[in-house]
């Protein structure tokens, strides 16, 4: 591959990177590298798009750039593949779709006039405190005690809560939030919990029990449950594995998508 | 629990592979066993019985009557489907069956009336991942009056058994971080409802989370992969623990007598480059990247770990020891054992004592092994050909497909054989050292498919005995065999081809007594009940999946016809003639 690539050789400029000039055959094999680790698992497709992946066959399909760069965005609907807009970078995309043409005999793909719209926010938006915010905020390694367990913020995690309206100023403000207004009492059966009211309906309701984490959405028939206002139940005991500092972070974070949104 | 009726043990000497099967020719002792796995007149877990055994004590379709099996019904899901995997669950004369999209059906089992359809709602395209162009499911389990499910999104779903609403729905992870989904049936044990997931070749740490049936509310987790200060954890150089793998993607066992849960744990991540996740000078015949590549068992009340056995230290073939795991008694030595018996993708199989988990046998199924060059009686592998970095090398079995893949095995206590299809296809691997992005693929490189050269038939159907793996018969098939095994006591053996045949097999011979059309390849597991005096037997038909298209394209001009879909096919004998 390099050696017919070595012909086509020419100077593009990189989108996202400008004044920078690079070779095309770094921008291929930055494809390919990002081919290797993303597409060519074995379980997906095979490496330098043959035969003998789970996926299709890639190279030499005569596919035009178009296609791949629609099919790598957006996926293929009705099929197993998936839109990669908003998994890589578009240095990625831009990349691996150049690479993917040469394997389709296209000898000098574009590469500089990628569809931006709709791949993932850069870092760079965030600042260092919100990007560790962010790691906090869906930290695997706390398990189910991670703030992600109860909330989707960006799109990303259970949307047991209800959605944040405000951020709170600091992580004290966050530790004493009220959870009055929002967390009742359901009891079903013997047994009281702390509950948020999803629904009720003509004849079943629906609510989060929040007794420990992860919440358990119940549904319930209305003639087993019984729901009042208020419960002891206090944000402050889920934080336990957040050190202030690091609640400090998470709420920059959030300041920082509630400005994105 | 039955009384042994025989006294006369197998004697056997451990790990010396001298074994005198005094039972195999008296048959009869075989039967008298302790630990009764059977299914009688339902088939109320994944496996048959939570043993795993996947066989039926119904007889009534027999080796004598079976060439007079006609379908009975046919329930179509009208799902587009990509294989219906599912092990239907029968309790109470209902039939449930899932797909891989979160559908549910209960339906009438004796004539295929629907009762009810429980829909799992679409993704959120918002929060749709790679994972979610895919999703698999492979069954549901039923307890008291609940159906659980896992859905493509990382939930555990509780179903009204009668009415089919929603009981009670937890998140178990979020599906865009971690890669993963559950696909494989839920465990019941006691009071708990356990799941594992997939993720296992993506940037992920693997766990089995077990929560109550009744509330939903978490019981217990158990991470295949310890965090720092937990024994094990040594096993993992620097952080590579936090994305190390060890995905528990099937389904495990359950022993209510020890209250033990057993289950099979996946490879380590990334899989087939080890550099930066094995410690420099670690043993490989020591426990490498505990508890990856391992089975292990659990307390049920609490998930603690009571001991572990790792088959394969340092995956580094993607041999995922994730598969069923056979809960069976035995005489070993003039003492009866409780037994284990677990085979990973490589096709080594495991006997070990499921009390104290020690290696009692070990043997291997695969024909084509190159990727070692053999193996000691006390299970230490010799000769590893691993995969290099940035050269390719092709060894057998694949890992992608494995010897075997997901689909079961079946024990029949009446033959006292193990039932089990093996694979032989090869993999050109390369190995490449990957920086963890989690949720995202973490190879450590990449493998494709391939049939080893100058083999005609590609797959063999064998019976083994389980404790020291004499092959008894063997039956040779040219494409892949990836369909569960079902044993009766009508001395047959049920299992499917991807060309959509279902077939019977005399249990002793393996001559083929039956076969039937059902009009897409078999990528399922079928089953067997009884509803007021008649037998059924249903298998899911339905190709595809991840490794459908894969092994088709190696067959160019045959693998094609092998046909996707997704109903349920049901037979019976004719009812004049039962």
């Amino acid at each position: 591959m390099r050696n017919v690539l070595a012909l086509v050789t020419v100077w593009l400029a990189i989108p996202g990177a400008p004044g920078q000039a690079q070779d095309l055959q770094e921008i291929l094999d930055q494809g390919e590298q990002t081919f290797l680790v993303t597409c060519a698992t074995g379980y997906c497709h095979a490496a330098g798009g043959a035969l003998g992946g789970g996926a299709s066959r890639l190279a030499g399909r005569g596919f035009d750039q178009d296609y791949i760069r629609r099919a790598t965005l957006r996926g293929l609907t009705g099929t197993a593949m998936p839109g990669f807009g908003e998994v890589l970078s578009t240095e990625e995309i831009n990349a691996v779709v150049a690479y993917v043409a040469v394997l389709n005999d296209i000898a000098n793909p574009s590469v500089g006039d990628m569809v931006l719209e709709g791949t993932a926010p850069a870092a760079s938006e965030l600042s260092d405190e919100a990007v560790e915010g962010r790691a906090l905020f869906h930290e695997s390694v706390r398990g189910f005690t991670r703030c992600a367990t109860c909330h989707r913020v960006a799109g990303s995690g259970v949307p047991a809560a209800n959605p944040m309206l405000n951020v709170p100023a600091d992580a004290a403000a966050l530790r004493a939030m009220a959870t009055l207004d929002s967390v009742s009492t359901a009891t079903v059966g013997r047994e009281s919990m702390p509950a948020l009211l999803v629904s009720a309906g003509a004849s079943r309701t629906m609510f989060y029990d929040f007794t420990s984490p992860p919440p358990v959405l119940r549904t319930v028939d209305n003639d087993d449950v019984s729901l009042e206002p208020g419960n002891p139940w206090r944000h402050d005991q889920v934080l336990g594995t957040y050190s202030d500092p690091e609640l400090e972070r998470i709420l920059e974070y959030l300041r920082a998508v509630v400005q994105i949104n | 629990m039955s009384r042994a009726l025989c006294e006369s043990p197998i004697a056997a000497t451990v790990r010396t592979g001298l074994f005198f099967s005094l039972c195999a020719a008296l048959g009869p002792c075989v039967q008298a066993q302790h630990m009764d796995g059977a299914t009688g007149a339902e088939w109320p877990h994944y496996g048959g019985t939570q043993s795993a055994w996947r066989y039926s004590a119904l007889d009534q379709i027999n080796r004598g009557n079976v060439h007079e099996l006609a379908p009975a019904w046919i329930f179509q899901t009208g799902e587009d489907a990509d294989a219906f995997q599912a092990t239907p669950i029968v309790v109470d004369g209902i039939l449930y069956v899932s797909t891989n999209h979160g559908q549910v059906f209960a339906v009438d089992a004796a004539t295929g009336d629907p009762i009810w359809h429980y829909r799992y709602p679409p993704p959120d395209p918002n929060a749709a991942s790679f994972i979610l162009t895919r999703p698999q499911n492979r069954g549901v389990a039923v307890s008291e009056g609940r159906v659980f499910l896992g859905t493509y999104d990382n939930h555990v779903v509780a179903i009204d058994a009668s009415t089919g609403l929603e009981l009670w729905k937890v998140n178990v992870d979020n599906t865009r971080q971690c890669g993963c989904l559950i696909s494989g049936a839920p465990l019941i044990a006691e009071d708990k409802v356990i799941v594992g997931g997939t993720g296992g070749d993506g940037a992920h740490r693997g766990y089995l989370t077990a929560f109550d049936t009744a509330t939903g509310r978490l019981a217990w987790r158990f991470y295949i992969v310890p965090g720092p200060g937990e024994p094990g954890n040594e096993t993992w150089k620097g952080d590579s623990w936090k994305h190390g793998g060890g995905a528990a993607w099937m389904t495990g066992s359950f022993d209510p007598e020890l209250r033990l849960v057993y289950w099979g744990t996946g490879n380590a991540a990334s899989d087939f480059y080890s550099g930066d996740r094995v410690r420099e000078g670690a043993d490989l015949d020591g426990p490498v990247n505990l508890y990856t590549a391992s089975v292990v068992a659990l307390e049920v009340d609490t998930g603690e770990l009571r001991w572990y056995y790792q088959e394969i230290p340092n995956d580094v073939w993607d041999y995922d020891s994730a598969y069923e795991v056979v809960l069976f008694d035995r005489m070993v030595d003039g003492e009866s054992r409780k037994l284990l018996l677990h085979m990973n993708k490589s096709g080594l199989t495991f006997v070990l004592d499921r009390v104290t988990g020690e290696l009692i046998n070990v043997f291997s199924v695969a024909e084509e092994q190159t990727w070692i060059s053999g193996f000691t009686e006390d299970g230490r592998l010799l000769g590893r050909r691993e995969p290099r970095e940035g050269e390719s090398i092709n060894v057998c079995p694949s890992g992608l497909v494995g010897a075997k893949s997901w689909n079961q095995m079946a024990y029949s206590p009446r033959t006292g054989l193990i039932y089990t299809p093996t694979i032989e296809i090869c993999m050109d691997v390369t190995a490449r050292q990957q920086e963890p992005i989690e949720g995202r693929f973490f190879a450590g490189g990449s493998a494709s498919v391939n049939l080893p050269p100058g083999r005609e038939m590609i797959s063999h159907l064998d019976a083994y005995d389980p404790l020291t793996g004499e092959r008894k018969w063997t039956l040779p098939y040219r494409y892949v065999l990836v369909s569960s095994i079902l044993a009766t006591a009508g001395d047959l053996v049920f299992t499917g081809d991807p060309e959509g045949f279902f077939f019977a097999l005399d249990a002793d011979t393996g001559e083929e007594l039956w076969r039937f059309q059902t009009g897409a390849g078999l990528r399922s597991s079928s089953v067997t009940y009884q509803i007021e005096g008649r037998q059924f037997v249903a298998v899911p038909s339905g190709w595809g999946s991840v490794i459908g298209p894969m092994t088709a394209s190696l067959f160019p001009g045959e693998g094609e016809k092998w046909r996707h879909g997704s109903a349920l096919v049901v037979f019976a004998l004719p009812e004049a003639s039962h």
